[in-house]
C-alpha cells in the first residue's frame, strides 16, 4: 500500500456566514487516483478549494495534512509550493500578464523546477504541442478572451509543467467539446504516467474516467461524505444517480432527531 | 535627418503652462486640468529646417498646441514618410529618441488609402534634461496602422511624447502605449476618427515608481458614423509615484451608431502614491454608446486566490505584474532597438537577472535584442 499523501480528518468549513462541509474524512495515498462525485451543491468544489487553502473559505474544525505535515493554517501559496495543484473549474482572467511570464514565474518559484530560459522554453513548447496549444497563446494575456476549452488546456499545461504531488481537478471536463475533452484526458493521462502524482477528480462525467485507473470513489451529499468504495461505485452512480445517497442521509438525519 | 539637440548649458528655459489639457475641464482645485513643464527654450544654429507638409498642422495631438509648437521648434527638423496606396510596408518605421542627448523628434506619416504600416517610437536613456517625440499620422481610407509608443527613460529625465492621428473612412488604428520610465513624462494622444467606420484600439500600459510623475491625456474624437474606439489602460503605481490620467471620448454630432469605451485598471503597490483619473464621455449625438469602467487598488481577491494556488503570495504576484508589463512591451516591440530599450529599463526596475531572463525566455537572446 502506498504511503498517505493527503489526510483530511473531521474537516468542517464554509464561508463566513454559511457552513458547507461537515466532518469530512478523506485519505489519498501517493500516486493514487480518487474520484469525488455528488449532486450539484454537494460541496465538492468547496472541498477542493479548502484543500488548496482558498481564503474565501474558513476551516472551523478538523485538519488537513500533506505527507504528514499539518497544512491547515497554511496559505494557498505555501500549499502550492508544497505540491498541491487545483485546476479551476472557471480559471480566472489575469489581464496584463502574458501566459509566458506567468508560467516562467510559477516555475522559478520552485527550486526543483528552476531551469535555464532555454530549457524552460523547450519544455513549455513540448507540453503545448502535446496539448494542441498554439504557441501564439503563450504571448497572450492569461485566460483573457480564451474559450472554456482553451482555458482548460492552459490549466493542463500548468499541471504538466508544475508536476505536483497532488492534483485536484475540479470538473475539468465541464463544458468541453469532444476534441477538447480528448486533449484534456490526454493531459491527465500524461500527468499520471510521467509525474506519478496523486489525483483527486471532481466530476459528474464518467467519460473522462474511462482511460484512468481509479483507486477509490467517494460520494458527497450536502457537505458530508456519505459513501466510498472501489471504482465500481462509479458504475453504480452512473446507473442509479445520487438519490439513494440523499435519501439515506435524510433518514439518518431524521433518526438522529 | 538629425534631430536638434539642446544642451542644458545652452538653454534658457520656457514654461509650457497648458500641457495635456482635456477637452472638458473640471474643478481647478483638483489640479487635474493641465500640466506645467519647464523646458529648454529651443536653440537654433542657423540650419535650414525641413518641415512637414501643412496637412499635418491640422492633426490634433492631445498634448496641446503650445507643446506641439515647442516640439516642432526644438526638433528643428522633421521626418516625413509616405506609404503608397495599397502598399504594405514590411519594415516598421522606427523613430528613435535618445533621451540622454535630449533629442526631440518631429515625425509625420501619411498612410495612403488601403496601405498598411507599423510605426514604432521609442525614447530611452536618461540624463539629458528634456527629450520629446511628436508623431502625427494621417491614415487615409481603409488604411491599417499599428503604432507602438515606448517611453523607457531613466533617472531624472523629463520627456514629452505626443501622438496625433487622423483616420479616414474605414481606417483602423491599433496602438500600444508603454510608459516605463522617466522622472516626469507627459503623454498626449488624440485620435480623430473622422471617417465612417474608422476604428481605434488603444492598449496603454504604465509602470511608475519612486517619485516619478506620469501625466497622460487620451482624447478620441468620434466624428464619423459607426466609428469605434476601445481604450484599455493598465498600470502599476509604486512607492510615491504620481499619475494623472485624462481619458475623453468625444461623440461628436453626426457620429450616429458610434461606440466608445474606456477601461482603466490600476494596481497600487505604494503607500504614498497619488493617482488621479479624469474619465469623460462627451456626447452630442443620440444614437451612440459610450462607457467607462475603472478598477483601482490591489489585485482582486479572485486573482489573488488563483495566483496563490500557483504558488504566488501577494508580493510575488505584484512582482509578476511588474515583470509582465516589461514582457508585454518586449513582445510587442517589433524593432530590436526598441526591445533592447525595454530590457535596459527592465534591468533598472526589476534587476539585471530578471531583465536577462525576460529576454531569454522570450527568445530574444537568439534573435538579438
Amino acid at each position: 500500500m502506498s504511503h498517505q499523501l493527503l489526510t483530511i480528518s473531521g474537516l468542517s468549513a464554509g464561508t463566513e456566514d454559511k457552513p458547507i462541509l461537515h466532518g469530512i474524512d478523506l485519505t489519498i495515498g501517493a500516486g493514487e487516483t480518487h474520484v469525488l462525485m455528488g449532486p450539484n451543491g454537494a460541496g465538492k468544489s468547496t472541498l477542493g478549494h479548502v484543500i488548496m487553502g482558498d481564503p474565501a473559505y474558513h476551516v472551523t474544525d478538523g485538519t488537513i495534512a500533506l505527507a504528514g505535515e499539518d497544512i491547515t493554517d497554511k496559505g494557498p501559496d505555501k500549499r502550492s509550493l508544497a505540491g498541491i495543484f487545483l485546476s479551476y473549474q472557471a480559471p480566472v482572467e489575469v489581464p496584463g500578464v502574458p501566459l509566458y511570464s506567468f508560467l516562467r514565474t510559477i516555475c522559478q518559484m520552485r527550486p526543483e523546477l528552476k531551469t535555464t530560459a532555454r530549457t524552460f522554453r523547450r519544455r513549455v513548447g513540448e507540453i503545448a504541442e502535446r496539448l494542441d496549444i498554439d504557441q501564439g497563446f503563450l504571448t497572450r494575456e492569461l485566460n483573457v478572451g480564451f474559450s472554456g476549452g482553451e482555458r482548460k488546456k492552459i490549466e493542463m499545461l500548468q499541471l504538466l509543467l508544475l508536476r505536483p504531488r497532488l492534483a485536484i481537478l475540479d470538473e475539468t471536463d465541464s463544458g468541453l467539446d469532444v476534441d477538447a475533452l480528448s486533449v484534456v484526458s490526454r493531459g491527465i493521462e500524461t500527468y499520471r504516467a510521467e509525474c506519478d502524482g496523486a489525483l483527486l477528480m471532481i466530476t459528474h462525467n464518467t467519460r473522462i474516467l474511462e482511460r484512468l485507473t481509479v483507486d477509490r470513489t467517494h460520494v458527497m451529499v450536502h457537505g458530508r461524505m456519505v459513501a466510498d468504495g472501489p471504482a465500481e461505485l462509479i458504475d453504480d452512480i452512473d446507473a442509479h444517480g445520487f438519490s439513494h445517497f440523499e435519501d439515506a442521509l435524510a433518514q439518518k438525519a431524521e433518526a438522529q432527531q | 535627418m538629425m534631430a536638434q539637440t539642446i544642451s542644458a548649458d545652452q538653454a534658457d528655459t520656457t514654461i509650457l503652462a497648458h500641457v495635456n489639457v482635456p477637452p472638458a475641464q473640471t474643478w481647478n482645485y483638483l489640479r487635474i486640468n493641465d500640466l506645467s513643464l519647464e523646458v529648454p527654450t529651443p536653440y537654433f544654429a542657423g540650419d535650414v529646417h525641413a518641415r512637414l507638409p501643412r496637412l499635418f498642422e491640422r492633426v490634433e495631438c492631445g498634448i496641446g498646441a503650445d507643446a506641439v509648437t515647442w516640439m516642432c521648434r526644438a526638433a528643428g527638423d522633421a521626418r516625413y514618410v509616405e506609404v503608397r496606396a495599397d502598399d504594405e510596408r514590411a519594415e516598421p518605421l522606427y523613430v528613435d529618441v535618445d533621451a540622454s542627448s535630449a533629442e526631440v523628434r518631429d515625425t509625420g506619416v501619411l498612410v495612403r488609402a488601403g496601405a498598411r504600416a507599423t510605426i514604432v517610437t521609442c525614447a530611452h536613456g536618461g540624463g539629458g534634461d528634456t527629450s520629446a517625440s511628436l508623431l502625427r499620422v494621417i491614415a487615409e481610407r481603409d488604411a491599417r496602422v499599428t503604432i507602438v509608443e515606448i517611453v523607457a527613460c531613466e533617472g531624472t529625465q523629463q520627456h514629452l511624447d505626443a501622438v496625433g492621428i487622423s483616420a479616414a473612412e474605414g481606417a483602423r488604428v491599433e496602438m500600444r502605449q508603454y510608459a516605463l520610465g522617466g522622472s516626469k513624462v507627459a503623454l498626449g494622444l488624440c485620435c480623430d476618427l473622422a471617417g465612417a467606420s474608422s476604428r481605434l484600439e488603444l492598449d496603454a500600459r504604465y509602470l511608475v515608481g519612486g517619485t516619478d510623475v506620469l501625466d497622460v491625456n487620451h482624447v478620441v474624437r468620434q466624428r464619423g458614423r459607426a466609428t469605434r474606439a476601445d481604450i484599455v489602460t493598465t498600470g502599476i503605481l509604486a512607492d510615491a509615484a504620481r499619475k494623472t490620467m485624462r481619458e475623453t471620448i468625444d461623440l461628436v454630432h453626426g457620429a450616429k451608431h458610434a461606440e466608445g469605451s474606456e477601461i482603466e485598471t490600476v494596481l497600487v503597490t505604494g503607500d504614498d502614491v497619488v493617482n488621479k483619473t479624469l474619465p469623460v464621455i462627451l456626447c452630442d449625438e443620440e444614437d451612440v454608446a459610450g462607457s467607462h469602467g475603472a478598477s483601482i487598488g490591489a489585485i482582486s481577491p479572485e486573482q489573488l486566490a488563483f495566483l496563490g494556488a500557483r504558488g504566488l503570495d501577494e508580493s510575488a504576484a505584484e512582482r509578476l505584474f511588474a515583470r509582465a508589463l516589461f514582457d508585454d512591451a518586449a513582445i510587442h516591440a517589433p524593432v530590436d532597438e526598441a526591445r533592447a530599450a525595454v530590457l535596459a529599463r527592465a534591468a533598472t526596475v526589476l534587476g539585471a537577472d530578471v531583465a536577462r531572463d525576460v529576454g531569454e525566455v522570450l527568445g530574444f537572446d537568439q534573435r538579438g535584442a
